[in-house]
């Protein structure tokens, strides 16, 4: 018989995570204490933006219950706790919702249900848990993209399993879920598992960090760090998947709080953890770099000017703003004239600002367009129509989402990360 | 930006109009003949300024305490030997100013003194001309500022337009005329460049406030409000009440301004906060009915 699998906690892991283990046939239970989210879920309106999952929830329907009921959980062969692991403004963890909820769910499950720690916990984490025994408790490390959240909980590049005794087989149940997969299986012990998260995120952080670093060299110098890329991706040491796109520093929370652990266990340890501060200080000395631009290229002339910031969510595809570079840059214009849009994080997330219901009625009249989200319809706008509808021509758009070439043959500035501001011809 | 010597609006004693002649000077001086302002209008006839007694003649005409309007320029200039002559006018009137000190001095200059601008051009926009016509209005502004020990003001019109342009260059004139004489226009590509047209009357009221208040420092005189040419050359149709085919022809060579010239107006309404600029629909039908009264 199939495996039951249950996911405790409807989040954006948890939500991604149960619809991708129905599309792989197994029976799910989706449980979450919020009455109102679950009703919600049960009418199949998805909480989360993420490509593919409507359909993906359509199509595996008969598979997926959803429930604000623990005891429900009692079905489960196998229950993930999928728990948001929130941070503070120092990219501290907040470990409390998770224990309470593991608490909650050990004592709704069966006696030979495996209980599988998925959310992202600090090192240590699950070896000093004691509600269940650590023969039935899994470590598996999530690698959620917000973004691409479904395509990567479907077709895992591998999984990365913690457990109590790495020398003993997995137990058969949870076996049986993660090898529907058919992706390949790394099994070690619990604070390697806990690591190996942290360990990638530190490799995703050094390329960032090196793109963010020598894009503002190239800004400065007349290089365009956009010719440097393809040298690197050709380079297998590096490769092609590489994190090299520069960005407005590290956001999302998740990154961030991996350097905080490190840092923070570094000190607690005495190992050297200065290379961590660094990245700390580049990414927040890169998030201020839409903020810089505006300054010098718009409001040292005009103070006044009618400033039009497309996209609030901290990347594409996502309704999160943590840690936004957009509300970042917000932050810094409470005084001025602002309007913004977004394709979905709603307005109150920048209340001090007139929110636009379209990106073409957001840029009309506008002196400055800055586009702070790479969101996909704002690469589709027409820099004919920016040219009608702004009243100034200068754009900021720090990801490329328009081409600068023509956007200078409109007699646009143009300022975009890692190339030199192109001046009107 | 302005700065007004007189907080308080005065009559000038007495405004000589070099270069009352023209479209712009002729404009100024008759706004003040409205308010019963002395003028004395000055154009060619009165005094060539490329003569070589050019400086001397001007002097003797006008009298210490005169407030004076510098209109004169052979515009628009469009040949080295145009930027000589005008350097050549100017340096007379300026001349001719340092031996008979006036009151107030009004340099009419040019928009064409700015370059093209990412921004909305200001006061502030920095000079950096890429005509002929825009180095010759730079060279007359620093002339007035460097060699003029009195209290100046600069006005830097965009594009002029009214009843009585003797140019007759591409734009509202020139489109009323053709259509009202039921001649095609045939406009520069699609007519899609849009740029800021601005009322002689206006030019002339500005003139005659900054006068008034003896205002030093320097202001764009254009409406604040950008109009593609083929809308102007429709509006001119449709005044003209005739039957006028309005066509696009290929481009030769790239658009002026990259298409669009727009002006950041605020330091106006700081400077006159009760003046309003005429609307292009507005300022071209009182065009039209001034040169076609029956038309």
């Amino acid at each position: 018989m199939s495996p039951v699998v249950g996911f405790a906690g409807m989040t954006h892991l948890g939500i991604n995570s149960a619809v991708a283990t129905a599309a792989r046939g197994f029976a799910v239970v989706g449980y979450h204490d919020d009455a109102a989210l679950i009703a919600r879920l049960q009418r199949r309106d998805m909480p989360v933006v993420e490509p593919g999952l409507d359909e993906l929830v359509a199509a595996n329907w008969e598979r997926l219950v959803f429930t604000a009921d623990a005891a429900e959980l009692a079905r489960c062969d196998v229950v993930y706790i999928a728990a948001d692991v929130p941070t503070d403004d120092e990219a501290r963890s907040d470990l409390a919702p998770i224990l309470a909820l593991i608490d909650r769910v050990a004592g709704a499950m069966r006696n030979d249900a495996i209980l599988v720690v998925l959310c992202q916990v600090p090192p240590g984490f699950c070896r000093k848990l004691t509600q269940i025994p650590q023969e039935r408790l899994i470590y598996q490390v999530e690698t959620l993209i917000f973004g691409r959240a479904v395509e990567r909980a479907l077709h895992p590049e591998r999984f990365i399993i913690g457990c109590a005794d790495p020398g003993r087989s997995l137990p058969a149940a949870y076996a049986t879920v993660v090898k529907a997969f058919d992706c390949p299986l790394l099994v070690m012990r619990y604070e390697s598992a806990e690591l190996a998260k942290i360990s990638i995120n530190f490799c995703l952080v050094a390329s960032v960090s090196v793109a963010n670093t020598l894009a503002e060299i190239s800004e400065a110098i007349g290089a365009d760090w956009s010719e440097i890329v393809p040298a690197l991706k050709l380079d297998r040491r590096i490769g092609q998947y590489s994190y090299l796109a520069p960005g407005l520093g590290i956001s999302g929370g998740n990154l961030e709080r991996d350097l905080r652990t490190v840092i923070n266990i570094g000190e607690a340890e005495g190992t050297d953890v200065g290379v961590v501060k660094a990245w700390f200080d580049n990414s927040r000395h890169r998030k201020d770099w839409t903020w810089r631009t505006l300054q010098q290229a718009v409001l040292a002339a005009k103070p006044d000017a009618v400033i039009a910031v497309l996209g609030l969510a901290y990347k594409e595809n996502t309704h999160s703003t943590k840690n936004s570079p957009s509300l970042q840059l917000l932050s810094h214009l409470e005084d001025k004239a602002v309007r913004v849009h977004d394709p979905v994080v709603p307005g109150t997330a920048a209340p001090k600002a007139k929110f636009c219901a379209t990106a073409l009625e957001c840029i009309n009249g506008a002196d400055v367009v800055v586009l702070a989200t790479p969101w996909q319809e704002y690469s589709e706008l027409r820099l004919e129509d920016l040219a009608q509808a702004m009243r100034g021509r200068v754009i900021i758009d720090p990801y490329r989402l328009l081409r600068g070439d023509r956007a200078r043959a409109l007699g646009f500035a143009y300022h975009a990360l890692g190339a030199p501001a192109s001046m009107p011809d | 930006m302005l700065t007004h010597l007189n907080s308080a609006s005065h009559k000038p004693a007495r405004v000589v109009v070099i270069g009352a002649g023209g479209f712009v000077g002729n404009a100024i001086a008759s706004r003040l003949e409205k308010d019963g302002i002395a003028v004395l209008r000055l154009a060619r006839r009165e005094v060539d300024l490329l003569a070589s007694d050019a400086a001397d003649r001007l002097a003797g005409l006008l009298k210490e305490g005169d407030s004076v309007v510098a209109a004169a320029a052979m515009a628009p200039c469009k040949t080295p030997d145009m930027l000589k002559d005008n350097i050549v006018l100017a340096g007379a009137i300026v001349r001719a100013l340092a031996r008979v000190p006036a009151t107030h001095v009004v340099n009419i200059s040019s928009d064409a003194v700015f370059g093209d601008e990412p921004l909305p051009l200001t006061e502030a926009s920095p000079r950096a001309p890429g005509s002929y016509h825009g180095v010759m209005h730079l060279a007359r502004e620093i002339m007035f500022a460097g060699e003029l020990k009195v209290p100046v003001a600069t006005l830097r019109p965009t594009l002029i337009y009214g009843a009585g342009d003797p140019h007759n260059g591409y734009g509202p004139n020139q489109f009323r005329r053709k259509a009202n004489k039921g001649e095609a226009i045939t406009l520069f590509g699609e007519g899609e460049e849009r740029r800021d047209h601005v009322a002689v009357e206006d030019v002339g009221e500005i003139a005659a406030q900054v006068l008034a208040h003896r205002s030093t420092g320097s202001l764009d005189v254009a409406s604040g409000t950008v109009t593609s040419f083929r809308a102007v050359a429709e509006l001119a149709v449709r005044l003209s009440g005739k039957s006028v085919a309005v066509s696009g022809s290929s481009r030769r060579g790239p658009m002026p301004h990259n298409g669009y010239r727009p002006f950041d107006i605020a330091a106006t309404g700081r400077a006159f906060p009760a003046f309003r600029y005429t609307s292009l629909a507005d300022g071209m039908a009182r065009a039209q009915k001034a040169e076609f009264p029956d038309g």
